[in-house]
């Protein structure tokens, strides 16, 4: 796996340079990853390892036109789905389901007038809804709120406009989720769908957000399902010195499912994470508390039928999940630099609203579960610094190399975007630290 | 099941004289009319099938309002390892399957002795490479057993009932068209010989519903004559009777296919849509082509399966459907319960009372005799959105029974059956219910 990481990175290299160089950055990450989950779905203990969120990442600016792509293999790597308790979309359950090959491909133009800074941007990618991708926060699990908090993978066209400390996005897309990696999204129902989020910069390194989303029939590709309206609220705050982070994020999701206007399910999450880096070494926490429907599972306990056969689900279950992660310093070799971590999360559930038939102890033998995981990051590149806005909706930075973004001797190979002020900035601050903090 | 009418085949008149003596010496199991009714030989030809003599129009009944008696509970037959799901009575045997993941997964036929007030578990047969067993049906002789399989591979399974308490395999048939599932199964007869009509599940974004037409005169050797993509997004159920098939298309409404009825040259092998209706939430589930004791056949009883969560919440109503021209048919009553949605039906025609299972709304009996789309004003309610004016069957005074809500225990009602002045009701919770029908 590294060495066809290393020789993609090479690959695109050669390419970057027979072109612009300073117009494109290329980011290729991959985890090694074995979890232990303790008991899952089939009431005992499973270990497994796989190669996951394995992508890779190019940004690309031409003048006022900008280029961003994200590959993501993940079907080939957890076709299966990564051991994720209390995970759940796309028809698995307990397990994160590997996500679409092409996870962004978009399109777009960012200029500035008069101070206001303004970027539209089309293709596939996420709508502005939400948090940041947990791709790209402190932790390798997924929350369980993965599917109430943020809305990606769509056919996309995303407007954002930026004054002073005010940012505006408005977008509209495609209700339907992917079906599988490979599944195309129904182009035909692009525009039946939207959200529309507003983010405040109060502060130096800390925003405050608030969305909605009206997504129509997410998980019946034809449409005709439940419709979702999605509510959101942020507040998150990243200051980074080249020696040091401090990252923590607030987050309230909820997700009512309608059924022809009326609402059939209410699902609330409620979370809260933090990380900070010392000597290299980042620790993190996060405590969530977040509601799942349940589905009739098929053959496979980790699987439930996409699409479900008809608008019922089994009970709503609300789950507790406190994650605890730690890695140390990242090393470097060649382009590549490795960073492990553990993770152990202590996971509980106990019926929602409404409990349905769901029962807990017949699904697992108990209500409290355990999660350990043990991997290492593995990066050549430049991430991107955030996965969920684009253009004007990029909060400026006063020190870029923080959480994901890489601060290794490849991204000074492989420098920033140009005349992008908002990747700019951190992008330079990024290249003054050399941070020893990036994951 | 009743058999069909087709009067420029004297074979199939044969097959009508005959079908009719066999079910009224042995009710009929399943989805099926309780009693053939009077045979009417005047009344409405509709051009569009004049194959189909739909009888004189009802009279209109004045009924004085009343509180609806409780249908007593005479007695209980507990499944608690799994969730039970059809029901289908035949003389003093029940069958019962099983659905979902409880303790156990959901692939158990239970059959009862159903000859005193508690019902009695006598034998079960586990059927293999299914986790929901949906549907049951007893064919109208007696000899046949036949069951729906979901997720994934559906199928329908069909057994020898020549020892009633012990179902004995005959075959299996499966092929490309019933993946991922066979959602229900209903038989019947067209011209004599027996057809299944399978409704498939969608599955993913590659293949929408469809509806199976399988020729089972060969129980060990059935045989697919038809298949059509169907339903929006769901096709769930049917409903044979006198050469006509009636088919719940979900938001697409319901639709009514010749398959030999008409006299117009379809078969099973070629039907010949006729006609449908959308009706009001869409959402249709299930039907029932009403036959009168009068010899009135011109309504259709349409299920709405709303969205809902098991053992908890439900709804859905019951539409009444004028199908006096059944190239088109029109809805011209409802009837609602406040909390709860309805599911199957069995109607017991001598008397004019259809029983509705209605989840965690118990059984509902009601009085179906006579017209039902006519009414006072007052008893009368406009749809807002569309302005269709219809009878509500409950200011109808026609709520004649309801049975199990006053049990101190969660229900949730999937299938009822009529027979012989008892109540039968299958509970996903409990297992099965005999109760006393209707006065």
């Amino acid at each position: 796996m590294r060495i066809c990481l290393l020789v993609t990175v090479a690959t695109l290299a050669v390419a970057r340079d027979s072109a612009r160089a300073q117009d494109v950055s290329i980011m290729a990450q991959a985890i090694p990853l074995v979890t232990r989950a303790d008991p899952t779905a089939t009431r005992r203990a499973l270990t497994e390892g796989y190669v996951t969120q394995p992508i890779v990442m190019t940004h690309a600016s031409r003048g006022w036109l900008r280029g961003i792509s994200t590959l993501n293999f993940e079907g080939l790597t957890i076709d299966r789905g990564e051991l994720s308790t209390g995970g759940y979309g796309e028809g698995y359950v307990d397990r994160r389901h590997p996500h679409a090959y092409v996870h962004e491909l978009l399109a777009g133009a960012e200029s500035s007038v008069g101070g206001v800074r303004a970027s539209l941007f089309a293709g596939r990618g996420f709508a502005p809804f939400g948090s940041d991708d947990p791709m790209a926060r402190p932790f390798e699990k997924y929350p369980v709120n993965h599917h109430l908090a943020q809305v990606l993978e769509r056919v996309v066209a995303v407007g954002a406009i930026r004054y002073g400390p005010v940012i505006g996005e408005l977008g509209t897309f495609n209700g339907d989720e992917p079906i599988g990696p490979g599944s195309s999204p129904a182009f035909d129902r692009f525009g039946d769908s939207w959200s529309s989020r507003l983010t405040l910069l109060p502060l130096s390194d800390a925003e405050v957000s608030a969305s909605y989303a009206s997504v129509t029939s997410p998980e019946v590709h034809v449409g005709h399902g439940l419709d979702q309206r999605k509510a959101s609220v942020v507040a998150r705050f990243s200051r980074a010195t080249a020696t040091t982070w401090h990252y923590a994020l607030l987050e309230w999701a909820r997700t009512d499912e309608r059924d022809k206007g009326s609402l059939a399910t209410r699902l609330t999450s409620l979370l809260g994470e933090g990380a900070v880096c010392a000597r290299g070494v980042v620790a993190g926490g996060r405590i969530e508390r977040t509601d799942r429907p349940e589905e009739e599972p098929s053959l496979d306990p980790f699987r439930t039928p996409r699409p479900a056969s008809d608008l019922a689900n089994l009970g709503v279950s609300r789950w507790t999940t406190i994650t605890a992660s730690i890695s140390a310093p990242r090393v470097q070799q060649g382009i590549v630099s490795g960073r492990p971590f553990i993770e152990v999360a202590r996971i509980s559930t106990a019926p929602g609203t409404p409990p349905g038939i769901f029962d807990a102890v017949l699904r697992y033998g108990t209500r409290r579960m355990w999660m350990y995981s043990a991997g290492i990051r593995l990066r050549a590149g430049s991430m991107h610094d955030r996965m969920g806005r684009y253009g004007a909706a990029l909060p400026p930075m006063t020190m870029g190399d923080v959480g994901t973004h890489s601060g290794n001797r490849e991204s000074e190979r492989m420098p920033p975007m140009a005349d992008m002020p908002s990747t700019r900035e951190s992008q330079m601050a990024h290249h003054a630290s050399a941070s020893r903090c990036s994951l | 099941m009743q058999l069909v009418v087709n009067r420029r085949f004297a074979a199939g008149a044969l097959a009508v004289a005959f079908g009719l003596t066999a079910c009224g010496l042995t009710a009929c199991g399943g989805d099926s009319p309780s009693s053939p009714g009077k045979t009417d030989t005047t009344g409405l030809a509709p051009a569009s099938c004049p194959g189909v003599n739909l009888g004189p129009k009802p009279a209109t009944l004045s009924l004085a309002q009343s509180t609806p008696a409780t249908l007593q509970v005479l007695g209980g037959g507990a499944e608690t390892a799994r969730y039970t799901a059809e029901i289908a009575v035949r003389g003093q045997i029940a069958y019962t399957t099983t659905w979902g993941t409880r303790s156990a997964i959901g692939n158990k036929i239970n059959v009862w002795d159903v000859s005193g007030n508690t019902p009695t578990l006598l034998d079960s047969v586990i059927v293999s490479g299914a986790s929901t067993l949906g549907d049951v049906a007893v064919s109208d002789d007696g000899s046949l057993l036949v069951v729906a399989t979901e997720f994934s591979g559906g199928s329908i399974v069909i057994f020898d009932l020549a020892d009633p308490k012990h179902p004995r395999l005959l075959s299996r048939f499966t092929n490309s068209d019933t993946d991922p599932g066979v959602h229900t199964a209903e038989i019947g007869r067209v011209n004599g010989k027996l057809y299944g009509f399978l409704s498939i599940d969608p599955l993913g974004n590659l293949s929408h519903a469809r509806l199976v037409i399988v020729d089972l005169s060969t129980p060990t050797a059935p045989r697919a004559v038809f298949t059509k993509v169907t339903g929006n997004p769901f096709v769930h159920d049917t409903f044979i009777r006198d050469g006509l098939l009636f088919v719940a298309l979900w938001d697409d409404g319901m639709e009514i296919w010749d398959v030999g009825g008409c006299g117009s040259g379809a078969s099973p092998a070629a039907p010949r849509v006729l006609g449908g209706v959308k009706t009001l939430n869409g959402h249709v589930h299930n039907i029932w082509w009403y036959h009168d004791p009068n010899g009135s056949k011109r309504f259709a009883f349409v299920g709405e399966e709303g969205s809902g969560t098991i053992g908890s919440t439900s709804r859905g109503d019951i539409h009444v459907v004028d199908i006096s021209d059944p190239a088109a048919p029109k809805e011209v009553a409802f009837y609602r319960v406040t909390g709860a949605g309805t599911h199957n039906f069995s109607v017991d025609e001598a008397n004019g009372v259809l029983y509705a299972a209605y989840y965690n709304g118990g059984v509902r009996a009601i009085d179906v005799r006579g017209d039902l789309g006519t009414c006072p004003a007052s008893q009368q309610v406009i749809d807002g959105s569309t302005n269709l004016a219809r009878c509500d069957l409950r200011l109808m005074g026609r709520e004649l029974g309801i049975g199990l809500t006053e049990l101190n225990r969660t229900i949730y009602i999937w299938g009822v059956q009529y027979l012989n002045g008892a109540v039968y009701a299958s509970d996903m919770v409990n297992g099965i219910w005999k109760l006393t029908a209707a006065k």
